[in-house]
């Protein structure tokens, strides 16, 4: 339309004033405009983070069950009363996460750094490595489980298949109770890929000179792992720690798909999280369940605090101060 | 004066409007017109629903069936539903069948919305519970409207079984019985064993020797079993109370307020179990890994490859076993029976019984938060899938299961689809009705534990079911305090 003689002149007058109400426009409200870019994250925050937050803080006071929130009614402290003094599987669960927590979390860090290391290294086809050890972590959680549970099988499993031939008998993973939750940390290894990504994005930022140097003072790989690596990797190993923990603290999906919410032989998956969920969909007791989520919350807050307020002592961040 | 609109402007403009249009994407849609009436025609339904039913005419009323028959069953709800709707014109029912992942949490999010489904199906102890936080509505009114005698239409255990404080939540559909009452075994293996094929167990004692003579195994693994009595990878409330209803025991007294789960017959009954299966497999664990990975929906399921003797089923086995082996199915007289649970001999008071209301029981519920309108029809479609002969017959004869319906049973071609059918119909009138409270699911998860640590050899039988019964108790009490 623009190459049109008799429109030519319009159209650049119309342009040019548009412009100029824009930039005004822009100048004079930029703060709202601002404002409405981060509009529909603060609506979700509000929405999904913020009221429900509120809402479990006032329900973990109730026994409300499900339904109308007017049937909610206050019992104060009663819940938390019955969760320290009269739930045992308050404790078995909490004992339960922990042990996993303990188990899954180093494992999945150490396993994830060394994969990274190696796939740091030059050698032909990285493309390739990278991709097959990353991949199985986007299978999602309750495809993974489902396979390990005949990975898992005593008498047909491919572990135990693999054990035997270095002559360990069947180890009965999911059916004894002293082997469960080894077996759900074997299955959280299956997840590393996230965690070596980031490792491996964090190795390719340590600049090359830094081994040079390192290589002039005579040091080999051990002395530039030990002395150079492992410490300029440490905010990366403190951000996977952090997401490892919180993590594991919500440990649901292997747990309940091998056992469904009955928390297996002995209760030995009665995870925290299967806890909180025969609760509050089961049990139909959400007040309870409320409370129940929320010493998780408070819980996994503490162990976040703590590990920032630690971090100083061992996390190097180059850019200035530890 | 002319100027360029630069990268950065237009990126600006690009922003401002993109914001624009997922703002404008997040408003309220137009409010569609309303669907035209649909045409007045006269119902073809048998009965008024309701008292107070609307007038038949006017408004199409659509409701939402949400149930959890699965996609195989699919076609024949849909069948169902489409004759529902050819009496009933102005009423569309959309069959929202629901995957069963997560099933506990999505059934009870979607009742406690305030958009629940118009009609839903629901266990009895989910339907106790529903009933309990007042999300449902009774629907006595309803069926004295309908002017239905539903004491003689249903088995006495079934209609009960819907029932709670007094009053009636639901219709059965399918039976909450023949959960436990009957079992199926393979007149293939009795015979390899030197057993009479005719002669299927009836006493816990006979079990005894289908175990030993038919049980194969290497070293630990069992390959061949003959029959377990906990019958599957877990143990759970119902391994106990299914055994203890056939040595004269009960889960509780009659009126529901006191647990009779650590009583001399559940001690026995246990200890019992435990004895059999450590006799005749080593110990639980090794039933165990002989059961993980067993689907009776698949077809290398452990029946189907004639490596059990006695498989402990439920109505359903029969169209499982039609479905996954059907050469098998074929052939009843040599290859598969069917008989009632056994009772423990040594008890004099002791029968055989199945129970019924434990587990699943199922009935389709209303819930509170509809109109009155969408009610009105909801009851309609329950009563036509409970009670017509396309509904509840059609539907579970296809699935060569009984009904809840006693009439539906009563149709001769069962009998020639299964020469066993009067046993099955003997399993359903053994049955006896639980009484459970809406907290049973509790109530079940510590009797669930007392099992597994008898079987696991963790604590001794008297000891597990004492603290059970302990634990339960006080659920109930607390229960019976605030009812």
């Amino acid at each position: 339309m623009t190459d049109h003689p008799s429109a030519a002149p319009n159209s650049k007058v119309t342009q040019a004033t548009s412009i100029s109400w824009l930039t005004r426009f822009r100048y004079r409200h930029r703060y709202l405009i601002g404002y409405l870019f981060i509009l529909p994250w603060f609506l979700s925050f509000l929405w999904f983070d913020v009221i429900p937050f509120i809402l479990n803080l006032y329900l973990s006071f109730t026994n409300y069950s499900v339904g109308p929130l007017t049937r909610a009614k206050w019992i104060g402290l009663e819940n938390y009363t019955t969760i320290f003094t009269a739930d045992p599987r308050f404790l078995k669960g909490v004992g339960n996460t922990l042990y996993y927590a303990i188990g899954a979390v180093p494992l999945g860090l150490i396993f994830a750094f060394i994969i990274a290391l190696l796939l740091n290294s030059r050698v032909r086809g990285l493309g390739v490595y990278r991709t097959a050890f990353y991949v199985p972590s986007l299978v999602p959680a309750v495809a993974a489980s489902l396979i390990f549970l005949w990975i898992l099988n005593t008498n047909y499993g491919a572990l135990n298949r693999l054990l035997g031939l270095v002559g360990i008998e069947p180890i009965r993973w999911l059916s004894r109770p002293e082997w469960v939750k080894p077996a759900v940390i074997i299955v959280s290894l299956w997840g590393f890929g996230a965690q070596m990504i980031i490792f491996l994005a964090g190795l390719q930022d340590i600049p090359r000179e830094l081994y040079e140097a390192v290589e002039i003072d005579g040091g080999n790989s051990w002395h530039k792992l030990i002395h150079l690596t492992i410490p300029l990797m440490t905010p990366v190993i403190f951000f996977n720690l952090i997401v490892g923990i919180i993590g594991s603290f919500q440990v649901f999906t292997p747990a309940y798909i091998f056992f469904g919410t009955d928390g297996g032989p002995l209760n030995a998956g009665l995870f925290y999280m299967v806890h909180i969920y025969n609760n509050a969909f089961r049990f139909f007791k959400m007040g309870y369940a409320s409370a129940l989520s929320l010493i998780l919350f408070v819980a996994i807050l503490i162990f976040t605090i703590i590990l920032v307020r630690t971090s100083d002592r061992w996390v190097f961040y180059a850019g200035g101060g530890r | 004066m002319s100027r360029k609109l630069s990268r950065r402007d237009f990126l600006r403009l690009t922003g401002v409007a993109t914001g624009g249009v997922a703002l404008a994407a997040c408003a309220p849609q137009p409010t569609p017109a309303p669907a035209p009436a649909a045409k007045a025609e006269p119902t073809k339904a048998a009965a008024p629903a309701a008292p107070t039913a609307a007038p038949a005419a006017a408004k199409k009323v659509t409701i939402e069936f949400m149930n959890w028959w699965g996609a195989q069953r699919r076609p024949l709800m849909d069948q169902v539903i489409t004759e529902f709707m050819a009496v009933n014109p102005n009423i569309e029912v959309i069959n929202r069948e629901t995957p069963w992942d997560n099933r506990d949490q999505v059934a009870a999010t979607a009742m406690a919305s305030s958009t629940p489904p118009d009609v839903m199906m629901s266990t009895r102890v989910e339907t106790y519970k529903y009933a309990k936080e007042g999300l449902i509505i009774p629907i006595d009114d309803y069926v004295k409207a309908s002017g239905l005698n539903v004491d003689k239409l249903f088995y006495p255990g079934e209609i009960n079984n819907q029932r709670w404080n007094g009053k009636l939540w639901a219709l059965p559909m399918p039976t909450g019985g023949g959960n436990s009452s009957l079992y199926i075994y393979s007149k293939k293996l009795f015979k390899e064993a030197g057993l009479d094929p005719e002669k299927p167990p009836k006493t816990w004692q006979e079990l005894d020797e289908v175990a030993q003579k038919i049980t194969k195994k290497k070293g630990d693994a069992i390959e061949v079993m003959g029959v377990d009595p906990v019958g599957g990878s877990t143990a759970g409330a119902t391994t106990l109370i299914y055994w203890l209803v056939c040595n004269n025991g009960n889960l509780a007294t009659e009126d529901g307020r006191t647990l009779t789960i650590n009583t001399p017959e559940a001690i026995e009954t246990l200890e019992w179990m435990i004895e059999f299966v450590n006799k005749y497999y080593g110990n639980w664990s090794n039933c165990i890994d002989f059961w993980t990975g067993n689907n009776d929906t698949a077809p290398d399921g452990r029946f189907y490859k004639d490596r059990l003797g006695i498989w402990w089923v439920n109505v359903s086995a029969f169209s499982h076993l039609k479905t996954q082996a059907p050469d098998k199915y074929k052939d009843p007289q040599n290859a598969w029976g069917v008989a009632l649970r056994p009772y423990n001999a040594k008890n004099p008071k002791a029968t055989h019984h199945g129970e019924t209301g434990l587990a699943f029981a199922w009935g389709q519920v209303i819930p509170k938060a509809i109109s009155k309108e969408k009610q009105d029809a909801a009851y309609k479609f329950v009563e036509f899938l409970s009670t017509n002969e396309k509904g509840v017959c059609a539907f579970l004869f296809a699935q060569d299961r009984p009904a809840p319906l006693i009439s539906c049973n009563a149709n001769p071609d069962y009998k020639k689809n299964n020469p066993y059918w009067d046993i099955v119909l003997k399993a359903l009138e053994t049955d006896i009705s639980l009484p459970i409270t809406p907290v049973q699911t509790e109530i079940n998860s510590f009797i669930k534990e007392a099992v597994e640590k008898a079987l696991l050899g963790t604590a001794k039988p008297k000891d597990a079911l004492d603290a059970a019964a302990k634990q339960g108790q006080a659920v109930l009490d607390k229960y019976w305090k605030g009812a």
